[in-house]
């Protein structure tokens, strides 16, 4: 029976509920062997419940699981990686201070029996880490320190040790979400050298351009049900967003209507004193515009703007303010010159997760809502903060709920409000729409057109280049460190973007754009 | 709104288990006792036995707050203490450290917690501005106060102190203990500054997030060090009013004094993984750690016995509190 069917694994009408949400309502999912199936829709649209349920962590309270034909109600993840079914989490498991080999057959060592004992037999495990890399095409030493190699290395790894598992199916979750693009290609090549070794893979990511170039099908999820499975080649972009949202979003980015004015920020020549990172950066901002920062993965943009924030040492340059040098040192001086930073990193650098939504807002305003006495002017603070989230709309059940229980588009307006409560003139927001459904993004998108409208200037770093042209009446390129053009206009396209990003040095990409 | 469903009552109980676990505990003592336990006499001396204990916990307490620690706490009580009373020795005491040296009551006070501050500030510029780990810093701040205590007593004990200054901590306004008061006074002190004013904000800020923190304009550092600097106040004053209350100090005054505050100030519900604690939960977890001493002691419970209770009684307490955040 097995032979003749076609699905390597089959979900059939999974449902699953939490305390006043139904989580997955009536979910099936089928999965073709060798092929990979894109698994796509909102944050909270069911994708990691229907992937808990798989993997045992959550219980389903309806429906069935079959693996090759076979029940499979997988207990932990321990026991679905033994039957051939394992995950790559975005954030990778591994032990950064073990070897490669180490880390691949964690649990299972290959051992020798000398006298009474049973001990590792590190050579066989080299040999058997050697085979697996051979057979994956990936370069890795067996016997290298996990911690000094890189995080695609790493994620390779994942997937060599799901591959010595004889795995026949790999659900991978936002596993480009910290790659270069060089990096991209290269999990892409060992993705297709598994599907013509007859593995199945789950793929679930927002980036709509991988999704077109590596999937075979696509599944689309929204609000715990499952809408459509269709193979690749029927939808496209505008489609896959209409069937994720539900509603038609021809219009992915509000019109920014605010027309840049005088210059109000000026960089001149600003080198890193990290000799690796940018040099000799110029720029000016206007008032009331959008100006893009645009490049690859390592072009020094986070560095960049977090040194015009005082986060980062300069040795070199300067960063004006209305013309006069700001002199910025710490984030404190730049918070005083009127600017604000979201930051890239919203979990690591931007939330404090066990505190409320009134002090997540109002941190970096603490010292005007002091008074004489050096006492909290609490009313005017919680009235504020109120105000300000208000403002943008953020979902919350109360305002003293901790940010660390909102979704993240949820988390970034608090962000947002923060840095709004500060009454900056400059906003600076590094991949402001990292990890935030197509909903929430378009909201984030509305209220900096607003911003800008209201004559505050932003600078935004995106990876996306769509958000890019989307959204910035201007984009800077940094490419390595240095900046390689400004484009304006009916010059701000894809082509000219990735023209720049990829001056110097990348030399796949130049291959890519001939071909 | 204020209606006393069960569903309020239970969200009440999961919110302050401290206060919770506490109440339960003086009805339990109590019933045990059948009221002998509840009487004034035995209150006072509660509050006095755990007044010096309560002001090392709330030290270390800030400080795990901001995701640090502090093993230096019971050396550097132990120096505070020995130092305030070498200065408040009766004047004709033969073995007298400083023999016919008769200072005004003041200058004990000031030196014992002076010696305190110097050692918060110590602690904090390694943890801060050194960047050493604040156990690793603390564990060697923690031997050096050792063996100064020792270098400073020549190992003896610095006894036959003034009645001017044993009354600090032994005398009493009414029937309330001079300590009870020098410890309200600290806690409405501490529980302002954490609640009501920016220094408190970011002492949490720091502890849930630093990066955060950083980029918020927060210095970082400088708060550190102030969080460092204040438990070290703290500290001496707990010295002084140690050595006062007990009439002595000498080298072993402080020993073990770090484990009994971190232990209270994290039953009270301080979290280790920093940004979460509450000024009053660190005193309910003083008392409550007390509250089990006195009343083993009560029922007439072994002394060795006690120590098992209190450990399974502090694990307790820490899984229920990390069950609860998870």
């Amino acid at each position: 029976m097995s032979s003749e069917n076609p699905y390597i694994l089959e979900m059939q009408n999974i449902s699953k509920s939490f305390p006043g949400v139904k989580a997955l309502k009536d979910v099936s999912f089928r999965l073709k062997p060798g092929t990979v199936h894109a698994l796509m829709g909102e944050n909270g649209a069911g994708k990691s419940t229907l992937m808990k349920c798989l993997f045992g962590i959550y219980m389903k309270e309806n429906g069935e699981i079959h693996l090759n034909g076979e029940p499979a109600n997988f207990k932990n993840s321990r026991e679905a990686l033994e039957h051939g079914v394992s995950m790559i989490h975005q954030e990778l498991n591994v032990v950064p201070d073990q070897t490669v080999m180490e880390n691949i057959w964690l649990g299972r060592e290959f051992t020798r029996r000398i006298g009474p004992f049973h001990l590792v037999n590190h050579r066989k495990m080299a040999e058997e880490t050697r085979q697996l890399m051979k057979q994956l095409e990936m370069e890795i030493e067996p016997e290298g320190r996990m911690g000094s190699i890189s995080i695609s290395h790493q994620q390779a790894c994942e997937i060599a040790k799901a591959v010595s598992y004889n795995a026949s199916v790999v659900v991978m979750d936002e596993p480009t979400s910290s790659l270069s693009d060089k990096e991209v290609n290269h999990l892409f090549k060992i993705i297709r050298s598994l599907r013509e070794q007859n593995v199945a893979i789950i793929y679930i990511s927002h980036k709509m351009s991988e999704i077109f170039q590596i999937a075979d099908e696509i599944s689309v999820m929204r609000d715990g049900e499952l809408i459509t499975t269709a193979p690749a080649s029927e939808l496209d972009e505008d489609k896959l967003i209409n069937l994720m949202v539900g509603r038609d979003m021809s219009q992915r980015f509000p019109i920014v209507e605010a027309v840049p004015g005088e210059s109000v920020m000026q960089v001149k020549n600003l080198t890193s004193s990290d000799p690796k990172s940018f040099k000799n950066v110029s720029f000016d901002l206007r008032r009331g515009e959008i100006l893009g920062i645009g490049g690859l993965v390592g072009a020094q943009r986070t560095e960049l703007v977090e040194s015009i924030f005082g986060l980062r040492a300069t040795v070199e340059g300067t960063v004006s303010i209305e013309g006069q040098d700001a002199g910025i040192q710490t984030a404190k001086d730049a918070i005083h010159c009127g600017m604000g930073l979201i930051t890239e990193d919203r979990r690591g650098a931007g939330i404090f997760p066990q505190l409320n939504i009134i002090e997540n807002t109002s941190m970096p305003s603490l010292d005007r809502l002091t008074n004489k006495v050096g006492l909290l002017d609490h009313k005017t603070l919680i009235q504020k903060s109120t105000e300000m989230n208000e403002k943008f709309k953020t979902k919350t059940p109360t305002m003293e709920t901790k940010i660390r229980s909102l979704s993240g588009g949820n988390q970034q307006k608090v962000i947002v409000a923060r840095w709004m409560m500060t009454l900056p003139e400059i906003l600076i927001m590094d991949e402001p729409t990292r990890g935030i459904d197509v909903g929430a993004k378009y909201e984030i998108y509305c209220i900096m057109a607003e911003l800008a409208a209201a004559g505050k200037s932003i600078i935004m770093v995106s990876s996306e280049m769509p958000e890019l042209i989307g959204m910035s009446h201007r984009i800077m390129v940094l490419c390595d460190g240095r900046k390689t053009g400004e484009l304006e206009g009916e010059e701000r396209t894809q082509e000219n973007i990735m023209r720049l990003a990829a001056r110097f040095g990348h030399d796949d990409f130049k291959e890519e754009e001939a071909s | 709104m204020k209606q006393l469903t069960r569903k309020s009552i239970g969200e009440f109980a999961s919110k302050n288990t401290g206060y919770v676990t506490f109440a339960a505990m003086v009805v339990i003592l109590g019933v045990l006792t059948g009221g002998g336990s509840l009487r004034l006499l035995s209150w006072q001396n509660l509050a006095i036995a755990e007044a010096v204990r309560a002001l090392a916990a709330l030290g270390v307490g800030i400080i795990i707050i901001t995701k640090g620690i502090d093993l230096s706490l019971g050396q550097v009580v132990g120096l505070c203490a020995c130092v305030s009373a070498s200065l408040a020795q009766t004047p004709d005491y033969v073995s007298s450290l400083y023999p016919g040296l008769n200072l005004p009551v003041i200058a004990p006070i000031l030196a014992g917690v002076g010696v305190g501050a110097l050692f918060g500030l110590l602690n904090g510029f390694l943890v801060a501005y050194g960047k050493l780990p604040p156990f690793i810093a603390t564990l060697g701040t923690m031997t050096i106060a050792a063996g100064l205590q020792l270098i400073y007593t020549h190992a003896s004990t610095v006894g036959s102190l003034k009645n001017e200054y044993k009354v600090i901590a032994q005398g009493f306004l009414g029937p309330i203990p001079n300590m009870v008061i020098y410890v309200a006074i600290a806690v409405l002190f501490l529980w302002v500054l954490m609640n009501h004013t920016k220094i408190g904000k970011r002492i949490y800020a720091i502890g849930g997030n630093p990066t955060a923190a950083r980029v918020s304009g927060i210095s970082v550092k400088f708060e550190t060090m102030k969080v460092y600097l204040m438990a070290g106040v703290l500290y001496g004053i707990a010295g002084v009013l140690l050595s006062s209350r007990l009439g002595l100090a000498n080298a072993l005054t402080g020993d073990n004094m770090e484990l009994d505050a971190i232990a209270a100030a994290t039953v009270g519900g301080v979290s280790h993984s920093g940004g979460v604690g509450k000024v009053g939960g660190i005193v309910v977890g003083v008392l409550t750690l007390g509250l089990i001493n006195f009343g083993m002691t009560y029922l007439g419970v072994d002394s060795y016995y006690q120590l098992l209770v209190k450990g399974f009684i502090i694990i307790a307490a820490v899984y229920l509190d990390m069950r609860r955040a998870a």
